[in-house]
């Protein structure tokens, strides 16, 4: 198992966003974590990226117990993540926000960044050969050059892919890669994600849209911040609660 | 890149070299030119400031505004001051020491201040730079309080031109560190840090360890440029140091371009040096300086090093375009 996440609780003043969920991730997995607006799939992936804490419950990653470490501990220790609004180095290019991002691996010191040893000269060839491999395998190496903050809007979500994968993460977590997209870029983001998949890393996907079933082995269904529903897609598309949650009231009356 | 451009990239690089050359050069013999004293004297002011400017600068690419900077370079110098008169330590010993302790101060501030951001960091480090006057006002014959302290232990039996290629080697020598951390991954960092705090603290940047960092840079500097300026003026007042004063810190930094590592340089030299020039106008030279910064600020947002860039860009795709035409012939 590579992510657990325990009973995990988190209430904001009387609001209770999260309430007891419990999901797990294996390693080789696309596990997608889907529910309507407002159910809570963010915070979940809040709590486990270590923006804030959880009220209760615990998070273990490989083997580790994460639950209240701060979010670059969580990205050193193997957690890549993008974010649902596009969030950029808005004045780096493209280029130089995959490599400005591969600060955790390669590794080096301070020492070294300072004086330009041999070990750091060699890390940052291999930091610019290895962004230029990601950019190539989402299909964005035409834009290199180009600044950040340039790009359309689903070239930015891709580009947030291209620097989570570049701290070389165990675990990819997908905050609604396709939100807001048009569907020539929704058919851009499925490949670039499947090719991200097929690279051999864990994917956790949180998305409203149901078209992200298609790359999902698994699926975890959340409303009003517990789970109702878990299975593979066809059965999770079949389940009464899960359609209820998301048209309203019994299946049919909507 | 290809073969042209990264040709063309050579070229600028190496243009900007010697740039940097010639201008040393010229600063070199400037004493073996010049009869007057006193424009000795405005330039060792200047290359005090540029370090000063450059040790903002520092601060600023990592997305903090530390409003309260010239206090440090108070602290710096008051510390040397004190160290050398009131227990009789060589300079060459205090300037080094309080360039410490101001970093010191300056690190103790900044684990305080990791969790500020935006304006909220700026107005702390306002109210402290504004604490930090009041304690040296109220130093009493320990630091002079509102009169100013005086006596301070001089160098180099004041001769101006010993003065002047100290504080010139000591400008190179400190914009030659600072241009390390600028142009390595730690600068990298902090300009990622100052775009965005979240997607930094994703990728795994220690956002805390590299703001504190950046503070304990700005402050060693900063301390540094004070503690030189205090021994060579001999005598010094708080309200050198005070918020008006970081006011300037940061027009040099912004006129001369905030984001070029030159920018402060140029900005340093342009505003000290203009509103001396026009010094014999007396009552009106304020109005000169207040013109200047409002053509600057109007037609160069990026400031003077931003119009150089703008310039340079302009010649390459110019260069590019007749290559271009060469090869369609």
């Amino acid at each position: 198992m590579l992510l657990q996440i325990d009973n995990l609780t988190k209430r904001f003043g009387g609001l209770t966003a999260v309430d007891g969920f419990n999901a797990y991730v294996d390693e080789g997995e696309v596990v997608g974590l889907i529910g309507p607006n407002g159910a809570g799939k963010s915070t979940v992936f809040n709590l486990v990226t270590g923006v804030f804490p959880p009220t209760s419950g615990r998070v273990f990653f490989d083997g580790e117990d994460i639950t209240r470490k701060k979010p670059h501990t969580v990205a050193e220790l193997g957690i890549g993540r993008t974010f649902q609004m596009n969030l950029l180095f808005a004045d780096f290019t493209v280029l130089e926000n995959v490599s400005a991002s591969s600060h955790v691996y390669p590794r080096s010191s301070l020492f070294d960044m300072y004086f330009n040893t041999r070990r750091y000269r060699r890390n940052e060839a291999e930091i610019s050969d290895r962004a230029l491999q990601i950019l190539q395998l989402l299909g964005l190496e035409s834009y290199k050059d180009e600044l950040a903050k340039n790009l359309p809007h689903g070239y930015q979500k891709m580009l947030g892919v291209a620097r989570a994968l570049a701290t070389k993460p165990k675990l990819l977590m997908l905050d609604e890669p396709l939100g807001g997209m048009n569907p020539s870029e929704i058919d851009f983001s499925l490949q670039a994600i499947s090719n991200a998949r097929d690279s051999g890393v864990t994917v956790l996907i949180v998305e409203h849209n149901m078209q992200i079933l298609s790359l999902c082995d698994r699926v975890v269904v959340i409303s009003f911040g517990q789970k109702i529903c878990e299975g593979s897609p066809r059965e999770v598309r079949e389940n009464e609660e899960v359609i209820s949650a998301y048209f309203g009231g019994k299946h049919g009356s909507a | 890149m290809n073969a042209l451009s990264r040709f063309a990239a050579d070229k600028t690089r190496s243009a900007g070299y010697g740039i940097l050359v010639v201008a040393v050069i010229l600063l070199g013999v400037i004493p073996l030119l010049m009869e007057s004293l006193y424009s000795l004297h405005i330039l060792v002011m200047v290359f005090f400031y540029v370090i000063a400017a450059l040790s903002l600068r520092a601060i600023v690419i990592s997305g903090q505004f530390p409003l309260g900077h010239a206090a440090f370079m108070g602290v710096g110098a008051y510390a040397s001051g004190m160290a050398a008169k009131w227990l009789h330590l060589p300079p060459e010993l205090t300037i080094p020491g309080a360039a410490v302790f101001t970093m010191i101060i300056g690190v103790m501030v900044a684990v305080s201040f990791s969790r500020l951001r935006a304006l909220y960091y700026a107005m702390g480090s306002l109210f402290l730079g504004v604490a930090i006057i009041q304690i040296l006002n109220a130093g009493g014959t320990w630091t002079g309080g509102y009169s100013g302290f005086s006596g301070i232990t001089p160098m180099f039996g004041n001769s101006k031109v010993s003065w002047y290629y100290a504080a010139l080697g000591l400008m190179i020598l400190s914009a030659a560190a600072l241009y390390r951390f600028e142009f390595s991954r730690i600068g990298t960092n902090m300009k990622a840090i100052s775009q965005s705090h979240l997607v930094a603290e994703s990728v795994g940047i220690n956002e805390a360890k590299y703001r504190i960092l950046a503070v304990a840079i700005g402050s060693f500097f900063v301390g540094l440029a004070g503690a030189g300026y205090a021994h060579y003026m001999g005598t010094i007042a708080t309200s050198s140091y005070n918020f008006m004063a970081t006011m300037w810190l940061f027009m040099y930094v912004l006129v001369g371009g905030v984001n070029n590592f030159f920018g402060p340089i140029v900005g340093s030299f342009i505003l000290i040096l203009i509103p001396e020039y026009f010094r014999s106008l007396k009552t009106y030279s304020p109005f000169i300086s207040a013109g200047i910064l409002f053509l600057f600020v109007y037609l160069m947002p990026g400031g003077f090093a931003g119009l150089i860039q703008a310039a340079v860009a302009r010649v390459k795709s110019w260069r590019r375009e007749r290559a271009r035409d060469v090869a369609a012939d």
